[in-house]
């Protein structure tokens, strides 16, 4: 049930409300709404004269309409509901979500960033009621604790000139294989009434860590050379004898990054906020400067604040999620399929009441540093309404919401 | 050890950063301590904000920042943080009805989970409950039950859930290389008890949930400084209090040297009463004392909180005439309207 304070902010549209005219449907819906349970709606029990009313009103000899507020419309037929808003009542009239926004329309992000102390970067993400704190964390994984290293040990780069080498290194089986990146998200903090805690994580919260995870892998976000710590072994007391050779440098140890996201409130498109977060963090982030301590055998690490640096990170991903609308595909009422013609929206960064009517959603992820559109991944599913042709709009729309992204990335950075 | 059902650690296990400075030159680490600059029945400043989770039916929003240096502004000289700050996220979902498995309950069912962030403290924390956050739980559960009218909500139950983004700290950081063990520790946890408390207590009343009372936390303590006399502490009132033990209201742990003895309550200024209360340590003939010490603390935050409250029901009532009235013709505006 989708709870009633989910539209009391949504601008009002007063003008929209359903009459049924036809008096089964009235008993119907009479019963349907005696049913709801009163905490639902999070008010004062139901007046209990309603069904009397509606009986009454039964009697008369023309049929009966019954008019709902807006929100106990959508909360007890929502499909049609979505529906009603976003067809147009004249064609003049643009289609309009419940929550006011037009079909291609996104939430605009606020993000917020080093607000936690104990991380090495941190930021928090609103987008419209969905909230997201997002913290790393880095830690030492030394390389003699790895138990497998992999087979073919990385050979990191001698210099630290070829910075433009670096942006073509084949890093990830690295990140992967060491688990250097260790994200997770965590859903159940009240944050919705459907996640609560005291439960293993949920499927939803599964699933959206394994695909920050391949995400974070795929667009090779992060290199691997600015993980490690590296050690130039002292020369052997014998180096003298051949003084060409070149110290050698071993990865002594990496910096494991973890990236905890903790959501503080879930309203839709959980995925784009928690990718937003990730990314805004790890921009934030400084790693201090490390080194092995030959006295102590350990890593050490400096805490001048000058000394720190930043991650380079490879570009600027941004997600966008779409969900698609296709009342006529078997998902509305049935009493709506009938003279209505075949029609799909394709909303921009659904709410959870839309998400929860939409079974196709796509999540575009979208690249467009350097002034080329770069598509870094594709999820798609429930659905077959987006195909080729429609595609291309998405990723369009997804590139736009990237400069959106990147005017906010842009004002946090000053 | 490992969760399937989440992303784990690198087996081989990861250690937190070591600092050089802690290593190599530990008797230089005392500069940094921080001092408490307020007095001893000052609080820090308390932000207090309802309605941070629309998806809930009531929530809040309490951050305790740590008592400012006028120099924060500029960038700190170290990596390491000097002190914690404390900040809570409250989300209240309910009242709703029990699932039909549930037995019958003439109350109503009252689950409250308090859950650290995994970077709510300098070492890191896991995703599974530990026992001192289940035991903040049942602390928070015993303040909140004596608040809340169970009786006008059968058969029901409401969730209440704190996020712990960052808590107080329970020692000095710099002391776990320079004291040895042995101390008691767990003070950090008063803190953020009485914080929970309070956040939670918005968030009830957020939520519309009927109370006897807004229910306030608050910590007092007995702490000693042996060797305050001569570090800088210049303000006028160290000099009678750095003799013996001295109580102090919000205590934060890692401004004190030694921390004798303390006590959270949680109480209802309005009737008088504490709903719970939490006394830890060797407070011998002051254990009194203390206690109404604490009263006082929480007396002081429960100005904030009425601010808060009180805020929030004017922005959820804005633009109706009265406070009472405005209750009532959102009620009506709420039922089924006939048509024809």
């Amino acid at each position: 049930m989708v709870p009633s304070s989910h539209f009391n902010h949504i601008r009002d549209n007063t003008d929209l409300k359903l009459e049924l005219k036809i008096p089964e449907l009235n008993s119907q819906f009479a019963r349907n709404s005696h049913n709801i349970p009163p905490y639902a709606q999070n008010k004062p029990p139901k007046p209990p004269n309603l069904a009397l009313k509606i009986s009454m009103a039964a009697k008369t000899t023309e049929a009966p309409s019954l008019s709902f507020p807006r929100d106990i419309f959508a909360a007890l037929s929502p499909s049609p509901f979505l529906l009603a808003h976003l067809s147009p009542q004249t064609p003049s009239t643009p289609s309009i979500r419940p929550n006011g926004r037009a079909p291609s329309e996104f939430r605009k992000p606020t993000i917020h960033r080093g607000s936690l102390t104990h991380c090495s970067g941190s930021a928090v993400v609103r987008l419209g009621d969905t909230a997201v704190v997002c913290g790393v964390r880095g830690e030492i994984l030394l390389a003699a604790d790895i138990p497998n290293p992999p087979s073919a040990p990385p050979q990191p780069a001698a210099t630290d000139a070829s910075d433009a080498d670096a942006d073509d290194e084949d890093d990830s089986a690295e990140l992967s294989q060491l688990s250097l990146l260790v994200p997770n998200i965590e859903l159940a903090t009240g944050s919705t009434p459907t996640h609560l805690p005291g439960s293993p994580p949920s499927t939803l919260a599964q699933s959206l860590t394994a695909r920050l995870r391949a995400l974070l892998l795929s667009t090779r976000l992060i290199r691997a050379r600015d993980l490690r710590i590296l050690h130039r072994a002292p020369p052997p007391p014998d180096a003298a004898a051949t003084p060409d050779v070149p110290p050698t440098e071993e990865a002594k140890a990496y910096w494991t990054l973890y990236i905890d996201t903790l959501f503080i409130s879930l309203d839709g498109n959980a995925f784009d906020a928690a990718w937003a977060a990730v990314v805004v963090a790890l921009r934030d982030t400084r790693l201090p400067r490390a080194w092995w301590d030959d006295d102590v055998e350990a890593i050490l690490c400096s805490d001048v604040p000058a000394e720190a640096r930043a991650l380079r990170l490879r570009g600027l991903p941004v997600a966008a999620s779409f969900a698609v609308f296709a009342p006529g595909g078997g998902v509305g009422d049935s009493a709506f399929r009938d003279g209505q013609e075949e029609r799909a929206w394709v909303l921009s960064d659904p709410d959870a009441f839309e998400e929860a009517l939409c079974p196709e959603v796509v999540t575009v992820t979208v690249d467009c540093t350097g002034g080329e559109r770069r598509v870094r991944r594709i999820e798609k599913s429930g659905g077959s309404t987006v195909g080729r042709e429609l595609m291309k709009g998405v990723v369009q729309r997804a590139e736009e919401r990237w400069k959106d992204w990147l005017e906010v990335f842009g004002v946090g950075n000053s | 050890m490992t969760d399937r059902r989440r992303i784990n650690a690198p087996s081989g296990g990861t250690s937190t950063p070591i600092f050089a400075r802690t290593v190599k030159d530990p008797d230089s680490l005392h500069t940094l301590r921080p001092t408490r600059a307020r007095q001893p029945d000052e609080l820090r400043k308390i932000f207090l904000k309802t309605g941070l989770t629309p998806s809930a039916s009531g929530s809040a929003y309490l951050e305790i920042p740590p008592a400012d240096p006028p120099t924060t502004p500029s960038p700190p000289a170290s990596l390491i943080p000097p002190r914690s700050s404390l900040k809570l996220a409250c989300a209240v979902h309910g009242p709703k009805p029990l699932p039909r498995s549930a037995p019958f309950s003439p109350h109503l069912i009252l689950t409250t989970t308090v859950k650290f962030a995994p970077f709510a403290a300098r070492a890191r924390r896991g995703y599974i409950r530990d026992a001192s956050e289940r035991d903040l739980g049942v602390h928070l559960e015993t303040a909140l039950r004596g608040v809340v009218i169970g009786e006008r909500w059968p058969k029901s139950g409401v969730e209440v859930v704190v996020t712990v983004l960052e808590a107080e700290e329970d020692v000095w950081w710099g002391d776990e290389f320079t004291a040895g063990l042995g101390r008691t520790g767990g003070w950090g946890l008063m803190t953020v008890l009485a914080g929970c408390v309070t956040v939670a207590s918005a968030a009830i009343a957020d939520a519309g949930i009927d109370c006897v009372d807004l229910v306030s936390g608050g910590v007092a303590a007995i702490v000693r400084n042996p060797d305050a006399k001569g570090k800088g502490r210049s303000e006028g009132e160290a000099e009678t209090k750095t003799e013996g033990p001295y109580t102090v209201l919000d205590p934060c742990p890692a401004e004190h040297q030694e921390i004798v003895a303390g006590c959270v309550v949680g109480y209802l200024p309005g009737r008088d009463e504490i709903t719970a209360l939490w006394m830890k340590g060797e407070a011998g003939e002051f254990a009194e004392q203390v206690v109404d010490r604490a009263v006082q603390a929480s007396i002081a935050t429960m100005t904030v909180l009425k601010e808060a409250v009180k805020e929030a029901a004017e922005l959820k009532f804005q633009g109706s005439a009265g406070g009472d009235k405005g209750i009532k013709s959102l009620g009506v505006s709420n039922d089924v309207e006939m048509v024809g």
